[in-house]
């Protein structure tokens, strides 16, 4: 065991997923796959395999994701990190082909591709245009591709492992604002399921749902409700597709009153398809769904910390439900 | 297609250098007989390929272009100044400043005043307040935008990576790298489809190169003939790689000749030789003859994004490597540069030509300084903004509802 941050995590498991099969690539296009941590060794994928099996390429995310995806389709465990900037210029090649050919080619075709890309927004005065948390939604809706969002550096590695493993084309979503999280992570390889979400907390009031990068807020604000004395149950999906019916209902079931929690935009976002799930399975719960709004997320940190959803946000909607 | 290095031939110097009108003279003779000219060791370099149009420019028109390259570059160090000494400033930059000859030579031979329907319109990048500049928006309203103040150029919602003042045909920043592109060819083609001399602009780095964008709108824009002016600015990096990371190309201006596009290598560092080959693409742009490429060669004197590395006062960054990254700049190759600074240049090409004295320079200079001084001064006084006015130009009317809240 060994305090590790999120990317260290994953580049631990690629690595170790590289050493054991000589035919793993990946691509990468201005974030080198470096990563430290005190106590481990430096992690340097290009140095350690070489420009061969580890490239740096130029600016085009559609590239590194198709190739990413040819190589799997011949055989080859691929993986590339899309930098947020660029977060859904693959997504042509994601949602119109990764997401069909399995069951077009009538279950014969085999992906071993993940896709790790980054999502990030939380930086006040750098919105617009570098904010992407709205990708969760648009992943998530295509079949054929397992869409994930650990919001752990424990989770991060294991995810990593089984979506490195999985012949299913995976995004990998990665919560830029969650870089500095550190956590005892195994130095072994490990894997955690790609279809489970996780009760972070347990409570009989209230269950709180959401994911990745809203995580952390919404753990602040589970502790502050439950210092009120309030019942909280805090569930992390980590799953996006296919998302973990089971643990969201029999949650609600308990608790009868559902908050979700969004950084994406409200429309569509994914506490809308948990409250659908849950409602059509739990009968006279109460819900509401705390998001982004469905506006671009402006410069100004004035407007941008008033829009985006936060503990204190998050906690006042719970009230008000309770 | 290489012309930045490898000039000897030495011009008739010193005790009888003709008057500012007779120099420009000898320049274009040199020009049209193809001898290549150089006048100091370090800068103006006549490319013999291009007619010599600045030698038709007015000592005024002359003046304004210094006048630019030096409203940029005091907009970086004041900037940057900002960032590195006072903590209560939040603005950012992703600094312009060694490649202001670029913007400033390309946006003198366009139309930046006028009915919307009849100014030229650029693109531009994530590097954009060298751009933006040049081709005319309001100063202190464009510091106040990158400060996140209401009357910002953009009421605080854009910032810089995403400026935007269509009043002066500066449709905008992309803070995305590639999809400009091919937007500022559909610019072009409704140029076209409606009859009009206008021309699009886009600028774009080294980096543009890989994207699919660069060769998608090359392609439209030479089977369509549209009039479209791809400036693309080889700063020889890309973030941290080098960019033959990332281009098989010595000069990326060789892919666009091999789309027909009629392309030029210039040095980016000289503003008289920016000002020749964009000023050829646009009147060929104008006339009907479609796109053109230029290639300009160019260097940044900050590193990739913000002031690391840099210190209050002085211009450029040092000794920063964040990542010990292979590919990345050598301090010793930034101070080369700046052996070869575009203000510099475009101050003794002026001073040469008799169209200003080194006293008047002097003065335009402490001009410039003292408006850009005044520009951060009005922007901090501005106000902030008010947080509900997040839900508002979502569309042209009304709001979006407050979701955040639930
Ligand atoms: C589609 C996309 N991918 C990645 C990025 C991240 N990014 C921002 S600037 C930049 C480098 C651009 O280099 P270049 O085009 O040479 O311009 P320069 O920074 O040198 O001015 C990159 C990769 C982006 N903005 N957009
Ligand atoms: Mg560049």
């Amino acid at each position: 065991m060994t305090q590790k941050s999120w990317m260290y995590s994953v580049l631990e498991a690629v690595q170790w997923e590289m050493q054991n099969d000589p035919k793993m690539i990946w691509i990468f296009e201005l974030t080198p796959p470096v990563a430290s941590t005190p106590g481990r060794p430096v992690i340097n994928l290009e140095t350690e395999f070489g420009r061969k099996r580890v490239v740096n390429t130029g600016i085009d995310e559609n590239w590194m994701a198709s190739c990413c995806l040819g190589a799997s389709l011949a055989g080859s465990p691929s993986a590339t990190y899309i930098p947020y900037q660029g977060a859904l210029m693959p997504f042509q090649v994601i949602q119109n082909v990764a997401g069909k050919l399995r069951h077009m080619t009538g279950g014969r075709a085999s992906m071993p591709v993940t896709w790790i890309i980054e999502m990030t927004g939380q930086t006040p005065g750098f919105a617009g245009q570098h904010s992407c948390y709205e990708e969760d939604s648009y992943y998530a809706h295509i079949p054929g591709v397992r869409t994930v969002v650990p919001s752990t550096p424990f989770d991060a590695k294991g995810m990593m492992h089984a979506s490195l493993r999985s012949p299913d084309p995976v995004v990998f979503l990665y919560p830029a604002g969650l870089r500095t999280l550190v956590e005892d992570v195994p130095d072994e390889p490990y894997e955690v399921s790609l279809e489970k979400a996780a009760v972070r907390m347990e409570g009989s009031d209230l269950t709180i749902v959401s994911s990745g990068a809203g995580m952390p807020e919404v753990v602040k604000a589970a502790e502050t409700l439950r210092d009120e004395g309030m019942g909280v149950e805090v569930v992390d999906l980590r799953v996006l597709k296919e998302m973990d019916t089971d643990t969201l209902v029999n949650s609600v079931a308990k608790t009868k009153r559902l908050l979700t929690v969004d950084q994406s935009y409200f429309t569509l976002c994914p506490g809308a398809e948990v409250i659908a799930r849950v409602a059509t399975n739990v009968d006279g719960a109460k819900y509401k769904r705390v998001a982004f709004p469905d506006a671009p997320p402006p410069a100004s940190p004035e407007m941008f910390l008033w829009m985006r959803p936060d503990a204190d946000k998050i906690a006042g909607a719970a009230r008000g439900l309770v | 297609m290489d012309n930045t290095t490898g000039f000897s031939v030495e011009p008739p110097e010193a005790a009888d250098a003709p008057s500012s009108e007779s120099r420009r003279g000898f320049l274009k003779f040199a020009a049209l007989t193809g001898a290549v000219v150089s006048m100091t060791a370090n800068r103006a370099l006549a490319d013999g390929d291009i007619a010599f149009h600045a030698q038709d420019l007015s000592d005024e028109q002359l003046v304004d272009l210094f006048r630019t390259i030096l409203k940029i570059r005091w907009h970086e160090r004041t900037q940057a100044d900002e960032m590195l000494s006072n903590p209560d400033y939040r603005g950012y930059n992703h600094f312009y400043a060694g490649q202001e000859a670029v913007a400033s030579g390309v946006c003198a031979t366009l139309r930046n005043s006028g009915p919307f329907d009849q100014i030229d319109v650029v693109y531009s990048s994530h590097r954009p307040s060298g751009h933006a500049i040049a081709k005319g928006v309001d100063i202190p309203r464009m510091c106040a935008e990158n400060d996140f103040r209401a009357t910002g150029l953009n009421g605080g919602y854009a910032a810089e990576m995403h400026l935007s003042d269509p009043d002066v045909g500066f449709i905008g920043a992309d803070g995305m790298i590639g999809p400009s592109m091919p937007i500022a060819t559909g610019s072009a083609f409704a140029f076209r489809a409606r009859g009009s001399d206008q021309v699009s602009v886009v600028f774009g780095g080294d980096g543009t190169y890989a994207t699919p964008h660069f060769h998608s709108a090359l392609n439209n824009a030479k089977i369509l003939d549209l009039p479209f002016i791809y400036v693309l600015e080889n700063n020889l990096y890309h973030q941290y790689a080098h960019y033959t990371y990332s281009s098989p190309h010595k000069d990326i201006a060789s892919a666009a000749a091999a789309y027909g596009i009629p392309s030029r290598v210039v040095d980016g560092q000289d503003v008289i030789q920016v000002y020749n080959a964009a000023k050829e693409a646009v009147d060929r742009a104008r006339s009907g003859g479609g796109p053109s490429f230029i290639e300009a060669k160019t260097y940044r004197y900050y590193n990739h994004w913000g002031a690391p590395g840099a210190k209050a006062g002085e211009l450029g960054a040092f000794g920063y490597d964040p990542l010990a990254i292979t590919s990345f700049r050598p301090d010793r190759e930034v101070r080369a540069w700046m052996q070869r600074d575009p203000v510099d240049i475009a101050r003794r090409t002026l001073i040469e030509w008799g169209a200003l004295d080194a006293a008047g320079a002097e003065a335009v200079e402490a001009d410039v300084k003292a408006e850009i001084a005044a520009a951060f001064a009005w922007a901090a006084e501005q106000p902030l903004c008010t947080p509900e006015d997040g839900l508002e130009h979502v569309f042209t009317q009304g709001t979006v509802p407050a979701r955040q809240f639930g």
